[in-house]
């Protein structure tokens, strides 16, 4: 950098002392004071940065953090940058219980890296593990993978309270805890998952390709090419969809009213799921402790997908999100609905709301001055909530335990509030206390 | 409206009760423009018809003889002894906001009793609409195009819809500013419910607050911004620019600040410093005066939130 504004400014001089030779003047030689010409640098159109914030004792963030908080615990506040993002060209993450895996594009086989909590091996094996005694990674590092080809990309993540899911050219790679199935191999008692070099691979599904994967707390879900999904892992809360209770390690078909429908997105963090078809139609199974789904009678549990009919009347429904509590969906015109119980971004007096409810525009950004401010994404961690802009603009409310939602404290947060974000966001993982954004430069 | 020519003073001075609009130049202060004001006035009242001297009673003689009464003007009253009829210090102006010396455009300017209508304006918190140009590539020591430029920087990568962006960003920022700034408990139902109008005023007039910043034009390596804003001041408007300019990686300078609005005045009303004359300033405060009588929320708001009387309209 210096030598280049050097170079740059020697060039400058050299110009300006042509022009006075040409001019000749006759008094005594006059010195030009010519200032250098600073170049910043300018990013490229591919370059993200990732900015991170909430609770870093267990190295989710990537970063260790010196400064202790309260009860001497590491956080942060107010999002950060992380080098790690200009090092590596991520395209995707995914935050789990405490630990978090980027998805980068690279030359070699190392395109995922991961960081946070390992002990259940769900960050892979690495030999500087027999050292580590805390289990806990600070730094990310490569997640190894038995790829063939060193061509593939990684087209998504997932990540649940102890376990990963890569999805790549190849097919799914499942890491971690397979203490219910969730890894989509077969259950072993007492299976030690510390150290663990085990790396189930899925190429496929009867044949089809999988396109997308989600994670809950401890079950995974898959989506293939023809918009079917397949769920296995602990289905005590029916959140397996399966038509019963048991835990499944093999992906089986999700049947009910899911049946004909081609799926595009399936949205889950703890232990209820919502499913979106490309016709814009919501679909819900799994915990419904807080009213999140349509019980019948005393049961709190849904074990078969069924259709959410107060959806229909909101338009075409583009994105979905669900926390522990609640569930949030977007429509086609950038409104905002939640349900649930918790903080919902109703303000402090609703705590439950049974049916999807507006959340008004203007709290995120939409007024006589700026009409365009839309929303164009929304994301759910366990209890903090947060919808993307189409200007890039991040808004988080909700629970703000370690500070993740970043706004700069812990007291919670009632209604969307923009974050002090110096980039346009792309993409947002939400863990369960700390968060982590793909945002793009503007310059 | 009928124009009868005023050739009486007194009537004139009458007349000078209300607020007025004066367009600012750049490059005098505002103090410079109220005394310029105060002197154009007062020249032009003691130039018409003024008030004759007051009679002064003589009663002369000895006194134990009849004393001889007389009238005389006196002298003391003369316009020689005492000075012009109406001088600087006779004629009260007060505006609420005064735009620093770079700043040109509308000032809103309250005379004679008219003071008290502005100081409400101000109280209302009414907002002001600003154009700013900046310049790309050089940084100044005083953030303004007068200054001595101390860095220079290459801004060949800046593009119209990187500074729409950063607008936008700056923009959304800023509404965040303007909830905490509200003056309520921001976990409190309260602000939940004023966050739901939009817009609010602050409670403090204190912290600049930005409700719109948008660029309007744009030709490397010249920018135009407009801007919506409420307690700003000249020097805040100039970092404004800066800031701009470090966020596109480069640096800029401003080059001009108009104020092209003050809540709903704008530069249509103002008084060009070639109509700063009795005959137009007794016009303009009329038209104000229709202005205010029309819209009663300019001086009274009952709400925090900015745009509901606005919309109400």
């Amino acid at each position: 950098m210096i030598g280049l504004i050097r170079s740059c400014s020697s060039a400058l001089i050299k110009r300006s002392k042509k022009g006075a030779s040409v001019k000749k003047p006759k008094g005594p030689k006059q010195k030009l004071k010519t200032l250098p010409e600073f170049q910043y640098p300018v990013s490229e159109a591919s370059d993200r940065r990732l900015y991170v914030w909430g609770l870093a004792e267990h190295g989710a963030l990537g970063l260790a953090i010196s400064t202790k908080g309260k009860n001497n615990i590491a956080y942060t506040h107010n999002p950060r940058r992380l080098s790690f993002g200009e090092r590596h060209k991520v395209v995707d993450l995914a935050c789990g219980y405490g630990f978090t895996a980027f998805g980068v594009h690279s030359n070699d086989t190392n395109i995922v890296y991961g960081c946070g909590i390992n002990t259940d091996s769900q960050l892979g094996y690495h030999v500087s593990d027999e050292k580590n005694k805390s289990g806990i990674i600070i730094d990310p590092r490569p997640v190894t993978l038995p790829l063939k080809e060193s061509s593939t990309r990684v087209v998504g993540l997932a990540a649940g309270r102890a376990h990963l899911l890569i999805l790549t050219d190849e097919g799914v790679f499942t890491l971690g805890n397979n203490g219910y199935g969730q890894c989509g191999r077969p259950i072993i008692n007492n299976e030690n998952y510390t150290k663990s070099k085990v790396v189930h691979h899925i190429p496929n599904i009867k044949g089809d390709r999988i396109t997308a994967v989600s994670a809950g707390q401890d079950h995974s879900i898959l989506l293939t090419e023809k918009g079917e999904v397949y769920a296995f892992g602990w289905g005590a809360d029916g959140q397996t969809g399966l038509a019963h209770y048991r835990n499944e390690f093999k992906p089986s078909l999700v049947k009910g009213d899911l049946a004909g429908q081609n799926i595009i997105k399936v949205a889950c963090v703890a232990d209820c799921v919502l499913a979106l078809s490309d016709k814009g139609k919501v679909f819900g199974w799994g915990n419904s402790e807080y009213g999140q789904l349509p019980v019948q009678g005393d049961t709190h549990q849904i074990n078969i997908a069924t259709e959410i009919h107060e959806c229909q009347d909101l338009g075409h429904i583009v994105d979905i999100a669900t926390g522990g509590s609640f569930c949030m969906i977007l429509n086609n015109t950038g409104n905002v609905y939640v349900w649930g119980y918790g903080i919902l971004g109703l303000g402090p007096q609703v705590q439950r709301v049974l049916k999807p409810t507006l959340i008004p525009s203007t709290l995120f950004g939409l007024n006589a001055y700026e009409t365009n401010s839309q929303v164009s994404k929304i994301y759910c961690g366990i209890s903090h909530l947060s919808a993307v802009t189409r200007t890039g603009d991040l808004y988080t409310w909700g629970n703000n335990k370690f500070g993740c939602l970043g706004l700069g404290h812990e007291n919670n947060q009632f209604f969307p509030l923009k974050v002090a974000v110096g980039a346009q966001v792309q993409k947002v993982g939400c863990g369960v206390d700390h968060t982590i954004a793909i945002c793009k430069p503007f310059v | 409206m009928t124009t009868t020519l005023i050739t009486d003073a007194s009537i004139a001075w009458k007349l000078l009760n209300g607020i007025f609009i004066s367009y600012k130049p750049a490059g005098i202060s505002s103090r410079i423009m109220r005394s310029t004001i105060q002197k154009l006035l007062c020249k032009e009242l003691n130039e018409m018809h003024v008030r004759p001297p007051t009679t002064y009673v003589c009663i002369e003689g000895e006194t134990n003889k009849p004393m001889t009464v007389s009238t005389r003007p006196s002298f003391a009253d003369n316009i020689l002894a005492a000075g012009p009829r109406y001088q600087e210090k006779d004629i009260k102006l007060f505006c609420p906001i005064m735009p620093g010396k770079d700043t040109s455009g509308v000032v809103v300017t309250g005379i004679g009793k008219g003071t008290k209508i502005a100081y409400k304006l101000l109280e209302s918190k009414t907002t002001r609409h600003y154009k700013l140009k900046g310049t790309l590539g050089q940084a100044t020591n005083n953030y303004f195009i007068s200054g001595k430029i101390v860095e220079k920087s290459t801004y060949k990568h800046v593009r119209r819809h990187m500074i729409d962006k950063i607008c936008a960003s700056m923009q959304s920022s800023h509404q965040r500013k303007m909830f905490e700034q509200c003056g309520v408990d921001m976990e409190s139902q309260a602000a939940f419910e004023l966050a739901v109008q939009g817009p609010i005023r602050p409670a403090t007039s204190k912290v600049p607050v930005l409700y719109s910043i948008k660029c309007i034009d744009f030709e490397s390596p010249e920018f135009t911004l407009e801007i919506v804003c409420l307690n700003e001041y000249e020097d805040y408007l100039k970092t404004l620019i800066h800031e701009l300019g470090m966020k596109l990686h480069t640096t800029a300078t401003c080059t001009q600040i108009q104020c092209f609005q003050y809540g709903l005045f704008n530069v249509e009303h103002a008084l060009l410093k070639k109509h700063w004359k009795l005959e137009h300033i007794i016009h303009n405060i009329q038209e104000c005066q229709t202005i205010l009588d029309n819209n009663e929320y300019l001086l009274h708001q009952k709400s925090a939130s900015l745009l509901q009387q606005t919309n109400s309209e």
